[in-house]
């Protein structure tokens, strides 16, 4: 098996041929660049495919295969050299991630040819050709096996988003949230560009893994009690640790940094489910995951995290609850549930936040495509008050939409209940000894209720009761193409949970944890990446309520609870043959929740009320100052010359006399300097 | 007996002096050429002086170099006093001021 | 002889196309452009030197002879490539050709005139990067102003005459002072008698001057050192001695801009790498390291901030200029072989994409006759090609990964980061770093208003697409910037070799 992992570059370089040949020939092409793409992304998952079963038959990799710069720099700790290398690690994480991001991208490659070929988009060829990019730059990042060049990537794939979002670029909306996704995000790569930097010059290595990871380097450090510029060791790792939280903030669209996500919604929806649901907004969080060691070494760090996840869990659903836009809901249920993922593995449980990454990554994909495919039933229509009753007229698009939704809400038995109880249980847990991660716990708690009722709000505002416009009730045709993806993600949704039954596994006893053994290198894995090397790195005490079993059957029972509350409520209030609007209950909260508590208010304040009318002073300033003693110093010397010149009388006699004052002058001077005088 | 080279310089002085009174004072440009002519001869005076003094010819030939170039200043300088005047009908030098500033 | 070879070839191009008919003159401008390219590429490729060209490196490519003796003073004519020197002659051969091209469109009186005058720069440029001999240096370091004036003052916008006369007047004040400077330093130095730059430095590094009219040495060396310094932040242009370059931007014509922005800031920063930061030792420079740092985060983050405020395409290219610079000051001044590597390094890279940048807006004003954002809105709807390469650019110059921008300044950030001579160095990495979101917002703002959007336009053209012979060089250019972020080592490995020497004989700073 060892020898397919030489095949390992190509899972990237698939898409990036695809980028190539769907921007120069995509114009020429029948499907315009579509089949590229598919064969490329096909390939991409084949071989991700067999990367997951050479891990599991035991092998890892972790090649360095392209030395991009080296050169000498003398480092905190005392190595005097660095390398910047492009390489490739493919540990169980990385494997998952890539079957995870081959596939999804496969699937929006054909549900491209539903959703945009056959509704006669203009410029195809540059939508294949950025997603190629994207699946290129998505893939490259995950197999990543050092952070800057995970960093570079991460840059890449904030560039793709930019262009997809701004595909319709016809419009003003659409280019406005490109340009407002990069600006968000980039403020956020600007602190993980400068954790890059300190890690390098602090540690003179970026590698991830390996005995001269900086994970490795960092360990060490805080034994030796070493002080690093300045700082002891171990709040220099937290320092730098935050630094590089900030790009993941920003990508994964955590409060404060969340405002972009939901504007990016612009884009066309199979976008959306990529880029904005499943992946690169993934790549914040996996980021974690894949530094894992690195944030085990700081629970200050790991607990911002931890705090930062559970409020944006519970900030987000509570805006997603008024939205009429069907996209939208789904982005704010984006920005929560990623919330999740980051409490996850904030308090430690790497298994339970990556295991969440997972099933989210597919009912997410799922349930994003399945509004794709609503809003080609009701030809382009995005209002949900305006749709209704497209269950009976599209089975398939609405089953499959309920299993997401399901899954989303959390009921058992859909993945979605299985991971996102297990983070709440190890919230739980290390919440009882600190009251900061027992606040997250929670605010994530909390979040379930509002979960269940947004979710179920939407399923029954699109699909139940009578049609509420001409549209609903005439659909549009949707092809294969739109189906099959949605039924293969359908019964991932349903099944994914699967892979890790914890809650059962303690109850009853039995091992059927295997994402936990596969990411704890019971199969195969790099040294120091895995759950149990960071479980000793853990400073983390855990407590129980009445034992372990009762714990989790709490757990477990109360989001349970919450979840089937939020729904029947949902169901109460919108499961009517013809349902009305109930924001008017929500009082004074109405305005703040429909304004996204002035989030985005703020930022645009800070971009148009505050930078710009800076820019324009400083431009005053540069204008009238600074160039003002350029110029005056110009004015001088002219005004100066004018009057000099006046001496130029014309007349020799005056010439003469001036020659003369002038050697008599110079006579005394050179008399006094002689002596003469004296 | 010979004359102190003083004397020489003393002269010399005061035909310079006069030359240059010459030049500060009066208008017209044949009065300026004459002043200017007084003020070489002064300085060839002091050339002549100063080889004699030192037994050194160079001097002289310095002299006489000057008094080539007085003669070529004077055919000059009645060129321009004649454009002077007809241009102007003058030869008060105050008059024609065009090339100033 | 090759260096005697390239500038022979451009002067001769010169005068030859002075005299060739309008009809021809830019083609055959670039024809003979392409000599000196493909000869420099050659050079590149074959290029043997080691080590820095003043602290006795092996030079690429060198000669000397005597040229002008006067009392105990000679002057020679020294010439010679090292690894700093050699990927910025290439820049200025290739930017050459490719500024010809892509004034085929805009220029359309007195060609020959015009084309003559780039090649004469192109001549004088090659000569500024290869002399080794203060006097040979510095004139053709002078000798650049004159045709850029010219190409300013003739094919330039309404206020030609204005900018202009700023330009050399401004510029020309800076090397008179940092003329004077130098030559003082000279005189200072008893024991050397010519003006080789390697003789003076090894002079210097080993004791330094004696004094000069009654100043000491130490203080002759301060002196030498500050008054070089704000001779050459002018021509970088570093704040607060800017104001020159947006206004020669704006009203040069495009080629000019490409060659000016791509090469001539370059000189600046070429200068003060091999004045400034290798003749002097650490002694001198300690004291100006705090204040030369906090100029170049103002720099960066000041240029920016005007960047911000601008609504005139080739303005807000100009003003990102003075930001990109100080990038190149902050790497020199951390003194660390990525710091000051990187500089280097971002000069090339800065030079390849501001050109890319000044060319696509060039192709816009061809099309459009307007700069201004306000004046436009979906232009890539009217001219897709063209308006991908800018957004391309535009990214390249926010520093988008696997594009040189990206490479330059992360090498100048790390550099920057742990400097041991800088104190306070990782804030002023931080500030300054802090640049590179300011830069994605102007630049983004003015693409979403002038390329996206419904399709408007404020003037009464017809837009179409752009001819090959505009998008070819900037494709070109695009080409080299990817090459360059993907494979840095290209050039980072010499400019390296020549870099350790300066850190090795300076010392900790």
């Amino acid at each position: 098996m060892e020898d397919v992992f030489n095949y390992a570059p190509a899972i990237a370089l698939f898409p990036l041929v695809a980028f190539v040949v769907a921007l120069t020939f995509g114009k020429y092409m029948p499907k315009k660049g579509a089949l590229a793409g598919i064969i490329a992304t096909g390939g991409s998952l084949a071989l991700s495919v067999l990367m997951l079963v050479a891990v599991a038959s035991g092998e890892v990799y972790h090649e360095t295969l392209y030395q991009w710069a080296i050169g000498d720099a003398a480092s905190e700790i005392g190595a005097d050299g660095i390398e910047f290398t492009f390489g490739i690690l493919i540990d169980p994480l990385a494997a998952l991630m890539l079957v995870i991001v081959s596939l999804i991208a496969f699937l929006v490659h054909i549900f491209s040819l539903g959703y945009m070929n056959a509704e006669g988009e203009t410029g195809l060829p540059r939508y294949y050709a950025s997603l190629g990019l994207f699946t290129f730059s998505m893939l490259a990042f995950v197999y990543a096996d050092n952070l800057l060049m995970a960093f570079m990537f991460f840059e890449l794939v904030g560039l793709c988003s930019y262009l997809l979002i701004g595909f319709w670029f016809r419009t003003r909306s659409a280019p406005s949230a490109a340009k407002k996704a990069f600006l968000v995000t980039r403020f956020g790569d600007y602190f993980f560009l400068l954790g890059v930097v300190a890690i390098a010059a602090t540690f003179g290595t970026v590698a991830f893994a390996g005995d001269n990871s900086f994970v490795a380097a960092a360990e060490s450090a805080i034994d030796n009690g070493d002080t690093l510029f300045g700082f002891g060791a171990e709040t220099w790792v937290t320092i730098t640790a935050l630094l590089v939280l900030g790009g993941v903030i920003g990508k994964s669209a955590q409060f404060p940094l969340h405002t972009w996500l939901p504007d990016a919604m612009e884009g066309p929806t199979t976008v959306s489910a990529l880029i904005h649901a499943a992946t690169m907004v993934a790549a914040g969080v996996y980021l974690v995951a894949r530094m894992f060691g690195y944030y085990a070494l700081s629970p200050t760090a790991l607990a911002i995290i931890a705090f930062v996840g559970g409020f944006t869990a519970l900030f987000a659903a509570t805006m997603g609850v008024v939205k009429d836009d069907i996209k939208q809901v789904l982005a704010y249920s984006t920005i929560s549930q990623y919330g999740y993922m980051m409490l996850g593995l904030g308090v430690g449980g790497y298994v339970a936040g990556v295991f969440h990454l997972m099933n989210h990554a597919f009912f997410k994909a799922l349930l994003f495509l399945g509004a794709g495919a609503v809003i080609v039933l009701m030809h382009h229509e995005q209002d949900m008050w305006k749709m209704g009753g497209l269950k009976d007229k599209a089975p398939i698009t609405y089953y499959t939409f309920l299993a997401g939704a399901l899954a989303l809400a959390g009921i058992i038995p859909f993945s979605g209940f299985w991971s996102k109880d297990e983070i709440l249980y190890d919230a739980l847990i290390v919440g009882l000894e600190e009251p900061v991660i027992l606040a997250a716990y929670a605010m994530a708690l909390v979040a379930v209720f509002f979960t269940g009722f947004y979710t179920f709000r939407m399923v029954f505002l699109t699909f139940h009761g009578e049609p509420r416009s001409e549209a609903a009730e005439d659909p549009h045709d949707i092809g294969w193409s739109i189906k099959a993806p949605l039924v293969v993600l359908g019964v991932l949704a349903l099944v994914a949970g699967i892979a890790n039954l914890a809650p059962v596994a303690k109850l009853a006893h039995i091992d059927i944890t295997f994402l936990e053994h596969w990411l704890d290198g019971e199969y195969g894995a790099v040294e120091g990446l895995t759950y149990s090397a960071y479980g000793e790195l853990l400073a983390f005490e855990t407590a129980y309520i009445g034992g372990e079993q009762l714990t989790v059957l709490i757990a477990a029972g109360v989001s349970l609870l919450l979840a089937f509350s939020g729904a029947g409520l949902a169901w109460k209030l919108y499961s009517v043959p013809e349902p009305v609007a109930h924001k008017e209950r929500l009082g004074g909260a109405r305005q703040t929740l429909e304004s996204n508590y002035y989030q985005d208010e703020y930022q645009v304040w800070l971009a148009e009320g505050f930078t710009q009318p800076l820019a324009r002073a400083a431009d005053r300033f540069d204008q009238t100052v600074i160039d003002g003693v350029v110029n005056s110093v110009s004015t001088a010397s002219l005004f100066s010359s004018s009057r000099l010149k006046r001496i130029q009388t014309g007349l020799v006699t005056n010439y003469a006399a001036l020659l003369v004052a002038g050697f008599i002058g110079l006579l005394l001077v050179l008399g006094y300097v002689g002596g003469w005088f004296l | 007996m010979t004359v102190g080279v003083e004397h020489y310089v003393l002269l010399s002085m005061a035909l310079f002096a006069i030359g240059l009174f010459g030049i500060l004072t009066r208008r017209n440009a044949l009065m300026f050429l004459m002043s200017v002519e007084l003020m070489l001869n002064a300085a060839n005076i002091n050339l002549i002086a100063f080889a004699f003094y030192h037994g050194n010819l160079s001097g002289q030939v310095f002299a006489l170099f000057t008094m080539a170039l007085a003669a070529a200043e004077v055919a000059v300088g009645l060129g321009i006093i004649l454009l002077l005047y007809r241009n102007f009908r003058d030869v008060d030098v105050t008059v024609p001021t065009t090339m100033r500033w | 002889m090759m260096i005697e070879a390239l500038i022979a070839v451009a002067l001769v191009g010169a005068f030859v196309t002075f005299v060739a008919p309008n009809r021809i003159a830019g083609k055959l401008a670039f024809a003979i452009s392409l000599i000196p390219a493909g000869l420099s590429l050659w050079m590149f490729s074959a290029f043997d030197g080691s080590g820095n060209a003043l602290l006795d490196g092996e030079l690429a490519f060198a000669s000397e002879f005597e040229w002008i003796q006067f009392g105990e003073y000679s002057i020679s004519w020294l010439v010679g490539l090292d690894g700093i020197s050699m990927p910025l002659v290439v820049l200025t051969t290739i930017l050459s050709s490719l500024a010809i091209v892509s004034s085929w469109t805009p220029i359309d009186e007195r060609e020959s005139q015009f084309y003559g005058l780039v090649l004469f720069i192109e001549a004088n440029l090659i000569g500024v990067f290869a002399a080794l001999d203060f006097f040979v240096w510095f004139i053709f370091w002078e000798a650049v102003l004159i045709p850029m004036y010219l190409l300013i003052g003739i094919w330039g916008g309404p206020r030609r005459k204005y900018a202009a006369i700023k330009f050399f007047v401004y510029t020309n004040v800076a090397s008179l002072v940092m003329f004077g400077a130098f030559i003082a330093l000279v005189f200072g130095l008893g024991d050397v008698t010519t003006f080789a730059l390697p003789d003076v430095t090894t002079a210097m590094l080993n004791g330094g001057p004696d004094g000069f009219l009654g100043i000491g040495g130490t203080t002759l060396a301060s002196l030498v050192f500050v008054a070089m310094f704000l001779g050459f932040a002018v021509k970088v242009p570093i704040v607060p001695f800017h104001t020159w370059l947006p206004d020669a931007h704006v009203e040069a014509p495009t080629p000019a801009s490409v060659l000016l922005a791509g090469v001539l800031l370059k000189m600046g920063t070429y200068a003060l790498l091999r004045f400034n930061f290798t003749m002097f030792p650490t002694e001198v420079i300690e004291p100006f390291v705090i204040p030369i740092a906090a100029i170049a985060v103002i720099s960066v983050i000041y240029g920016a901030m005007l960047a911000l405020a601008q609504t005139d395409l080739k303005r807000i290219v100009a003003y990102s200029s003075v930001s990109s610079m100080g990038y190149v000051i902050l790497g020199l001044i951390a003194y660390t072989q990525f710091g000051v590597g990187g500089a280097t390094f971002q000069m090339v890279s800065h030079g390849l994409i501001s050109g890319l940048m000044f060319m696509a807006v060039g192709v816009i004003y061809n099309a459009t006759h307007t700069r201004m954002v306000t004046d436009m809105s979906g232009m890539a709807d009217r001219m897709p090609v063209a308006v991908g390469i800018l957004v391309a650019g535009a990214f390249g110059y926010m520093g988008l990964p696997l594009m040189s921008g990206f490479f330059g300044e992360f090498t100048i950030f790390f550099g920057a980061f742990g400097a041991e001579g800088l104190a306070y160095s990782q804030v002023f990495t931080a500030l300054a770093m802090f640049g590179i979101v300011i830069v994605a917002g102007y630049l983004l703002f003015a693409l979403q208003r002038t390329v996206f959007g419904p399709y408007h336009l404020e003037t009464d053209y017809d837009v179409d697409r752009a001819p090959l012979h505009d998008i070819a060089p900037m494709f070109v250019l695009l080409g080299l910037i990817i090459l360059l972020g993907v494979a840095p080592e290209l050039i980072f490995e010499m400019i390296t070799d020549a870099v350790d020497p300066i850190l090795e004989t300076g010392g900790e700073l």
